[in-house]
């Protein structure tokens, strides 16, 4: 693996030099906007299909190697997962670790599906449940919270509004905004997609369009749209032929081609005065400045779709309705596979197929049959509900698992044996924080400001938060604790942090220091304290009397890893 | 690009080295280990590197570069320096003192032209948004590469303004940020008395030990050690460097906050910090570019002539590298903005000056036409110049470092350093 991937490097490098460098970079830009506008048209050519047939032999997925249910039936899709990976598990020798405790199962669920851990009411109503049900009551619940649309929302955001100086005018809230309310209705994510990859008008109307504004030009837009919806990595061929692939530059410049008719507005316009919402995009004849990006040898390339067949596009047409049909048909062999793995990795921390978003042939799923399987299902009878998808795997044993490895399968990574450890993002960990120490309104206002932004700095504190934890990147990893030395320090040390208040409205009126220490571990750890836990806490407020004693606690907590680890 | 899987191999196995005892360090301490392991590139001995960024594009002209003989003059007179057959503007008089330990870079000519884009550039050494990957500033580079992953201190410290982070090696080699000098590090003091913080780290402990013995995950482990280095800089000795206030040679740094900044960087390069960036704002001189430019050359001058002497009398000049950049140069000519015009961003042919860090001094490299608009000798490049700097630091720019998802990025690609002409 380790010399693939230098070949892959060498081999790069000797195929820019081959075909000469084709990147679009800035000074090109320039230089092909004061060229004589070459209003290519993207003449069909001889071996061009009418969409529709097209569509036709896109309309069924290949039968999956296992069978599927033929309802939507979560409990049966979370038996057919627990038989995949159980077989896998077995094939291999590995036992699987037991399942999770309920105090276990209750952050995790939380965490993964709304974001943010549960208060100590919600914990404690959970626990004490007798419910048989309760987990898949909870699952339910979770999933009608309106939180769930902000946790997609936050990483769909963070992923298709890149972090850009270009960006610097364009208004990130609409979009962002736009995500939540349309992942809380849940109407399938093929008309999702499709309502971004095809959208028009003004911000204002039509927020999805922020989604061409963030990424105003042929190149980001292909990429994003390859990389995110169809799990393939195609930035390279951008200037060179994939090596290990089929990806070849004319593959990657005629799929550039359904976005080279869009027009979006500069945003610079809307900081000189104008409305940022107004700003928009369309799609139609006349010239569009989409071409200006594309290198002179691909300029009256057709649109094609990736490894697929040229629709016969008139000219004067749009192409991205085209794209996002051929794009969400259940028989299109990447878009179905993309939302599984990725809604997998979500929830695991890994993928069938690492990184989630390089899906190549070459890199072999861990379970590809049960990924072919839920697939096939999913773009069909599933009707790519996202929500459905989400509790058929939470329902499983896969994911009830405990993450504390047994002896014979610590060393597994990818067979699911035991839960993942994950890291909460910044997001999570941000709105976790704000469920313990918001005792009151003022300190909601004060408290948050002061632990998302330097001192004395009050805009968009949850933004200030993430960003300053993001520390410069994209998004992070949630398998790695990436925070460093600033981030620790803000977390020991800010106001908000050693606030004695919100150790007062968390303790409550108590005066038995047990269950003052319990209503800390609940309120923050979602789980009830072990007798040693409350032995020793006990002889510590004791020792340096209840009030100091419960805020230095509840520090200690939100400080721990354990707050900070989803298990 | 399957290093996912590579990488969490190479991991575990680093753990069972670390566990056996192979390295001293703790585990989460892999990363700078595997670097080390590197055969080393450069052959350079500077420990540590002070970047003074001018931020806004400062005019070569009246700095580095004068032409008291073309059309676009301007106002200022060029002085001799410590360094036979070189002189700059009038207004750097001490700093003209220590040209001896100087070398003037005159042929830097880049492409980008507009702030963000080519600051990214010059700290980068790659075009934003190249290839999709955001890629590391090269305080975050050095930080990756030479900085030692269990001291208190942090090794890469900014101060006084954005600056450009970590990319794609991820928060671990973020800069600590430091936005007053005077002030120090945000968060650095507790909120409670030490005894109590003592109490709580106490507590703190005792929790991760109960937790740990149960679950052993790698989160777990960074976590407890990125919390053992916060609380050990916030009780460490090293950590005073971040108090200027009764520093004894803070008068000679001249005043405001760009003096602290430099003052700063002085006393964190003393206890072996090795990367401060000190930012100075203000050299976007589109108007009245001649007051303006005298008045920030004024701080220039004081702080960088005293941060020169200062470390030459420490014996650390040898070993830090002192950068005086900006992101592009300005124009030749004066333009027509009103009473007291400026210039414009020129990128094509511009100055940067560098100090200490092992080389001769009292050498130009490049330079410009008669009008100063274009590089009529040694043409350097952001990545030429990065490159430079790395070999300078010891590192080796052509080492490849992997993303996350696994695809090898150069340090610095297509460069021609030239640091062979300088040492």
């Amino acid at each position: 693996m380790r010399s693939r991937s230098f070949a892959f490097f060498l081999l790069s490098a000797a195929l820019v030099i081959a075909a000469g460098d084709l990147t679009p970079s800035a000074a090109q830009e320039k230089k092909n906007k004061k060229a004589k506008a070459v209003d290519a048209p993207a003449t069909p050519t001889a071996g061009a299909k009418p969409l529709d047939a097209i569509l036709k032999d896109v309309s069924k997925p290949a039968a999956p190697p296992v069978a599927v249910p033929n309802k939507k039936d979560p409990a049966a899709l979370a038996k057919l997962i627990d038989a995949e990976v159980n077989k896998k598990l077995a094939a291999d020798k590995v036992p699987g670790s037991p399942r999770a405790s309920d105090e276990e199962f209750l952050r995790r669920a939380y965490l993964d599906i709304v974001g943010v851990i549960p208060g100590a009411e919600a914990a404690r109503a959970f626990l004490d449940s007798t419910d048989p049900q309760k987990r898949e009551r909870l699952i339910d619940q979770l999933l009608a919270d309106e939180r769930f649309g902000r946790r997609m929302a936050d990483l769909w955001t963070a992923k298709l509004f890149p972090k850009d100086s270009a960006n610097r005018f364009v208004a990130k809230e609409p979009l962002h905004k736009w995500f939540e309310a349309e992942f809380n209705k849940n109407e399938g994510w093929d008309k999702l997609t499709t309502k971004l990859v095809t959208a028009t008008g003004t911000v204002a109307d039509n927020p999805a369009v922020s989604y061409f504004m963030a990424n105003r030009s042929v190149d980001k837009l292909t990429d994003t749209t390859a990389q995110h919806f169809l799990g393939i990595q195609l930035q390279c061929a951008q200037c060179h032929n994939h090596p290990f692939t089929s990806w070849k530059q004319t593959e990657y410049w005629a799929m550039a081609t359904f976005y080279s008719k869009v027009k979006a507005d500069n945003p610079k316009n809307a900081n000189k005065g104008g409305d940022p919402l107004q700003n928009g995009v369309q799609e139609g004849p006349g010239r569009s400045k989409g071409k200006d990006f594309f290198p002179e040898a691909a300029k009256n390339l057709p649109a094609k779709f990736l490894g697929g067949p040229e629709p016969a596009l008139g000219a004067a047409e749009p192409f991205r309705p085209a794209l996002a049909k051929w794009m969400t048909a259940p028989g299109n062999p990447f878009f179905a596979k993309a939302l599984v793995n990725r809604t997998w990795a979500h929830l695991f921390g890994r993928g069938f197929v690492n990184p989630v978003d390089d899906m190549l042939p070459e890199n072999e799923a861990s379970h590809p049959e049960l990924l072919a399987a839920l697939a096939a299902h999913v773009a069909t009878t599933g009707e790519y509900d996202l929500k459905y998808l989400l509790k058929a795997i939470c329902l499983s044993d896969a994911y009830q698992r405990t993450s504390k490895p047994t002896a014979d399968n610590k060393a597994d990574t990818a067979l699911f044996s035991h839960m993942t450890v994950k890291v909460m993002s910044p997001e999570q960990l941000y709105d976790s924080l704000g469920t313990v120490t918001v005792a009151s309104k003022t300190d909601a206002k004060q408290g948050k400001a002061q632990i998302g932004a330097a001192k004395g700095v009050k805009v968009g504190a949850r933004d200030q938060f993430v960003n300053f934890f993001l520390a410069g990147a994209e998004t992070v990893n949630a398998t790695e604790y990436e925070a460093g030395i600033p981030q620790a320090l803000r977390l020991m040390n800010s106001n908000v942090m050693n606030n004695p208040a919100a150790a007062r409205a968390v303790v409550g009126g108590t005066k038995k220091p047990e269950e003052a220490i319990e209503r800390i571990y609940l309120a923050a750890l979602s789980r009830r304290p072990t007798a040693t836990e409350v032995k020793n806490l006990t002889a510590y407020v004791t020792r340096v009397g209840a009030d100091t004693a419960y805020s230095d606690i509840l520090w200690a907590v939100l400080n721990s890893s354990e707050f900070t680890l989803v298990r | 690009m399957f290093s996912e899987k590579l990488t969490e191999k190479t991991r575990r196995e680093m753990m069972k080295l670390a566990a056996a005892g192979v390295f001293t360090t703790t585990a989460s301490g892999w990363l700078p280990v595997l670097a080390k392991a590197a055969p080393a590139g450069g052959t350079g001995k500077a420990k540590s590197c002070i970047v003074l960024y001018m931020d806004g594009g400062p005019s070569h002209k009246d700095t580095w570069d004068l032409k008291p003989e073309s059309k676009g003059a301007g106002e200022f007179k060029p002085i001799k320096t410590a360094a036979s057959g070189i002189e700059i503007s009038e207004h750097l008089p001490k700093v003209a003192g220590v040209m001896n330990h100087g070398t003037i870079v005159r042929g830097m000519s880049t492409p980008e032209g507009a702030h963000p884009r080519a600051k990214y550039y010059l700290h980068t050494g790659y075009r934003e948004g190249q290839g999709g990957v955001i890629y590391p500033s090269i305080g975050s580079t050095v930080a990756h590469q030479v900085g030692k992953a269990d001291a208190a201190m942090p090794n890469y410290v900014a101060i006084g303004g954005r600056s450009y982070g970590s990319g794609f090696l991820g928060p671990k080699y973020q800069p600590l940020l430091i936005t007053d000098a005077a002030r120090g590090v945000e968060d650095l003091k507790t909120a409670v008395s030490a005894a109590q913080f003592g109490n709580r780290v106490g507590l703190l402990e005792q929790m991760e030990k109960a937790f740990h013995g149960e679950l052993g995950a790698d989160p777990a482990n960074d976590h407890k050690t990125t919390y053992e280095r916060a609380v050990k800089l916030m009780q460490s000795k090293e950590a005073k460097a971040f108090d200027i206030a009764g520093d004894p040679a803070k008068s000679k740094y001249g005043s405001g906050k760009f003096a602290e900044g430099v003052l700063m960087a002085r006393r964190l390069v003393e206890v072996g910090v090795p990367f401060v960036e000190v930012a100075l704002g203000g050299w976007d001189t589109h108007q009245d570019n001649f007051a303006r430019v005298k008045n920030l050359s004024g701080q220039v001058d004081a702080a960088l002539s005293a941060l020169v002497t200062d470390l030459k009398e420490r014996g650390l000049l040898d070993s830090t590298l002192v950068v005086w950049m900006g992101e592009f140069g300005r124009t030749p000519n004066i333009n027509n903005r009103g009473a007291n015009p400026g210039r414009d961003h020129y990128p094509k042919a511009w100055s940067l000056a560098m100090f200490g860090g092992g080389m001769k001094g009292g050498r130009v490299i490049g330079k410009t036409d008669k009008e100063g608009a274009t590089v009529a000798e040694r043409p350097t490049s952001g990545q030429d110049f990065l490159a430079t700097v790395c070999e300078l630091m010891g590192i080796d720019y052509t080492k490849k470092n992997e993303t996350p998802s696994g695809r090898p990025i150069q340090i610095v690609e297509k460069a021609k350093p030239f640091t062979k002409d300088i040492v």
